[in-house]
């Protein structure tokens, strides 16, 4: 099997367009959750979320979700250096779940209340998770193999290890990688019914935390052999050293309470890079802000790395959810974390949870060189991925 | 590493055929087409066969979509004789999920406000809701994939679970597609100008290591020999010019390089896009193209038809017939296949299937189609 590294970078997240507004806002423990704006979130006990600001790139007859999407993905490949010819080749691996819903929200809205909307053909034909794709690979000109993977909440995620395979396996060359979520009602009011939304910012690993908060954004990645970056000349972030997919087959919302799926997850990623749980320096938890998911996660990385040593953080923590993007985004803030050698903190963390037995870097970012980093993402329905990255 | 993949069971839910092998071959030696139904005609699943699959305590916690995946998963893996323990990775593939769930969960607040907001309904508003209720219920605990693209979405879950295998990260895999009808998504499809004929219903594969199929005595009902993935340009929705990809070639490569004989094409009737496959198909393939069969016309299009038609092209490549959709004797053909798969928007998928070694059993008492269903 092929090495596999990183050779481009890009993000839309809360904190605005681009990796370098990205990385800064994470770098300074800013929290970018807000009240929400773009749905009307009067009747619901919470009212905030992270949502992307200027959102001005492209054009207005896309969904959100797309221009999210495309913004990341052209920035990516423009940091690999990608050429025409190269693009003409390269895989395409979207994470999603939204898809246009956002759009197709209102079309149903304003059908439901008796009106006979028009025009809105454009909203229907991007409603479905694979249209980023379709649209993505038409604008960007990606003719390599190309599908949408729809994992819920860890769907960026699993988008980079799909890619990854698809290099490691000789199928392609070059992929581009990633995840999108655009702020849809559907989703907002679905984790108020499940009553998993915290009133206030979350506050992943805290004693006292009290649910998630909602973001949305995108991150891509560009993925290449290795040999074939080294003779191109691209400067590689990181290798995508190894990947683990599992799934608990437990319950439809809830992780399985030991955490099996979880430690599965990470083993498999650790054995898939031939690294042992002492070398690894940072884990990118999922960290939702949940009582459940941050006490089984942090069961399950103990089980793992034991209790103590490893610093984890929770960049939900600063951009919230952002559904099947945060697998991506929080990828580029491992990456990031690697290059610049600093973990970004977990914001709003005032009272470290006793039963979470690792140092959680509350608020503030910390200078830290570590060679391997993991990045860990979970969705609904027990799916269960661990990223792992190396230093070059 | 790249390994052998046998198809090891096999299970299907659709208006024609409900069974595992033995009912999906014995409707292919004499395929018949079930009328469809309703002001925009299409091929339903009559609702008590589908009760007749799912416990009714089980499809009280279930959407409908759901039922029907699980309701072939299991005739699949019930086929094959695997124990999931040992290791069983899923494939979902989706053309829509479970709109009929976001639909109900929409119209729970536009009628009640948050109050009639249903924290039950609220998970199958996610496409995965098929592979996480599946996955609970056959005990996959390896990747559980959900892929969504228009047309290709079974074939390509097949052809992903295949590679999963062929790689080595996994054993066995449980793939295929499913996809159900609903009124407003019929009524979307509409408004896009879509003008195939639809369908519903799931068909799902299990497919495994060859030797590790070999080493538990599990029956080997077909083999795929080669899968390949692309995109040819096209505008979102849309059909492109371009007739040229790799797909097709890097398929028949990985399988050894001998020509397909004969194909199961995805034509359901989208005369722009069906028009477009044949071109595409006949780029790769030259001419005289070898004779080639789409089963839309009998059971209507849906994600479960490309699985559909990768499990009925390991029965043709075993009993050498190529079924006619009129209901025909079908023809002579040997050698391996092409199953061929091309979407709108440019999803492009193609998997080389040549036969197993294990016989098709014909269905126990059955004379001509596997069920005599109902088609109200």
């Amino acid at each position: 099997m092929r090495r596999v590294v990183v050779t481009g970078l890009g993000a839309v997240s809360p904190f605005g367009a681009g990796v370098k507004a990205y990385w800064a806002g994470l770098a300074a423990g800013a929290c970018a959750i807000r009240p929400l704006t773009l749905i009307d979130a009067g009747a619901f006990r919470c009212r905030i979320a992270a949502e992307v600001p200027d959102l001005r790139d492209g054009s207005s007859r896309r969904s959100r979700a797309d221009r999210l999407a495309l913004a990341a993905a052209t920035e990516a490949l423009d940091d690999a250096g990608l050429g025409r010819r190269e693009c003409a080749e390269a895989a395409l691996i979207v994470g999603a779940v939204g898809g246009g819903m956002l759009e197709a929200e209102e079309w149903y809205w304003a059908r439901a209340r008796g009106e006979r909307p028009s025009g809105w053909a454009p909203a229907l034909r991007a409603i479905l998770p694979g249209a980023h794709a379709e649209m993505l690979g038409h604008r960007l000109g990606l003719g390599g193999p190309r599908h949408t993977v729809v994992t819920a909440c860890s769907s960026g995620a699993v988008a980079l290890a799909e890619a990854a395979e698809l290099i490691a396996d000789g199928v392609a060359d070059v992929a581009v990688a990633g995840g999108v979520d655009a702020m849809t009602r559907l989703c907002f009011m679905g984790f108020n019914a499940l009553k998993l939304l915290d009133p206030e910012p979350c506050r992943p690993f805290d004693r006292d935390r009290r649910g998630m908060s909602i973001g949305e954004g995108a991150a891509f990645v560009v993925l290449e052999a290795a040999e074939r970056a080294r003779a191109r000349g691209a400067r590689p972030y990181v290798e995508l050293a190894g990947h683990g997919m599992t799934t608990d087959a437990y319950h439809v919302t809830a992780p399985e309470p030991e955490g099996d799926g979880m430690v599965r997850a990470m083993r498999a990623a650790l054995a898939a890079g031939g690294v042992e749980p002492a070398a690894i320096g940072y884990a990118n938890a999922h960290g939702t802000a949940t009582p459940q998911n941050d006490r089984i996660e942090a069961r399950a990385i103990a089980r793992v790395f034991g209790d103590g040593r490893l610093l984890v953080s929770a960049t939900k923590s600063m951009i919230g959810h952002t559904m099947a993007a945060a697998g991506s985004l929080e990828a580029v803030a491992t990456i990031l974390a690697l290059v610049y050698e600093t973990i970004p903190p977990t914001a709003n963390l005032a009272i470290p949870d006793p039963e979470v037995g690792f140092d959680c870097v509350p608020r503030v970012a910390r200078e830290a060189e570590v060679e391997h980093a993991i990045s860990n993402s979970f969705g609904f329905g027990g799916q269960n991925v661990t990223l792992l990255f190396r230093r070059v | 590493m790249s390994r052998n993949v046998v198809v090891t069971g096999i299970g299907v839910v659709n208006a024609a055929v409900v069974g595992a092998s033995p009912a999906l071959g014995a409707w292919l030696a004499r395929p018949s087409a079930v009328p469809p139904t309703g002001a925009r005609p299409a091929v339903r699943l009559p609702e008590r066969t589908l009760a007749g699959l799912v416990d009714p305590a089980e499809a009280r916690r279930l959407s409908r979509v759901c039922q029907l995946t699980i309701a072939a998963a299991r005739l699949a893996v019930a086929e094959s004789g695997l124990d999931p323990a040992r290791g069983l990775g899923l494939v979902v593939g989706s053309a829509l999920g479970d709109f009929t769930s976001t639909i109900a969960f929409a119209d729970g607040f536009l009628t009640r406000g948050p109050g009639g907001l249903s924290a039950l309904l609220f998970p199958n508003t996610v496409m995965n809701t098929m592979a996480a209720t599946t996955a609970i219920a056959v005990a996959s605990r390896e990747l559980a994939l959900t892929i969504n693209v228009p047309t290709v979405a079974g074939e390509l879950a097949v052809a992903r679970g295949a590679a999963a295998v062929a790689s080595g990260r996994t054993d066995a895999v449980l793939a295929g597609g499913v996809d159900e009808l609903d009124p407003l998504v019929a009524e979307m499809l509409d408004a896009l100008g879509d003008d195939g004929l639809r369908g519903e219903g799931a068909t799902f594969l299990v497919l495994e290591a060859e030797a590790a199929a070999r080493a538990r005595g599990a029956p080997s009902l077909g083999r795929i020999a080669g899968v390949a993935w692309r995109a040819i340009p096209a505008g979102p929705w849309g059909v492109g010019r371009r007739t040229t990809s790799r797909a097709i070639g890097d398929a028949v490569t990985r399988a050894g390089g001998a020509a397909p004989q004969w194909l199961y094409v995805s034509a359901s009737g989208d005369a722009r896009r069906d028009a477009w496959e044949a071109r595409v198909l006949a780029a790769a393939l030259g001419a005289p193209r070898p004779p080639a069969v789409s089963l839309a016309a009998l059971v209507g299009h849906h994600a479960g038809l490309g699985a559909l038609h990768v499990a009925a092209a390991a029965w043709t490549s075993r009993s050498g017939v190529l079924p006619a959709p009129d209901g025909g004797a079908g023809v002579a053909v040997t050698g391996d296949g092409l199953v061929h798969g091309l979407a709108r928007g440019g999803g492009h998928v193609a998997l080389v299937v040549g036969s197993g070694d294990t016989a098709w059993m014909p269905a126990a008492g059955h004379e001509g189609p596997p069920m005599e269903l109902p088609t109200s």
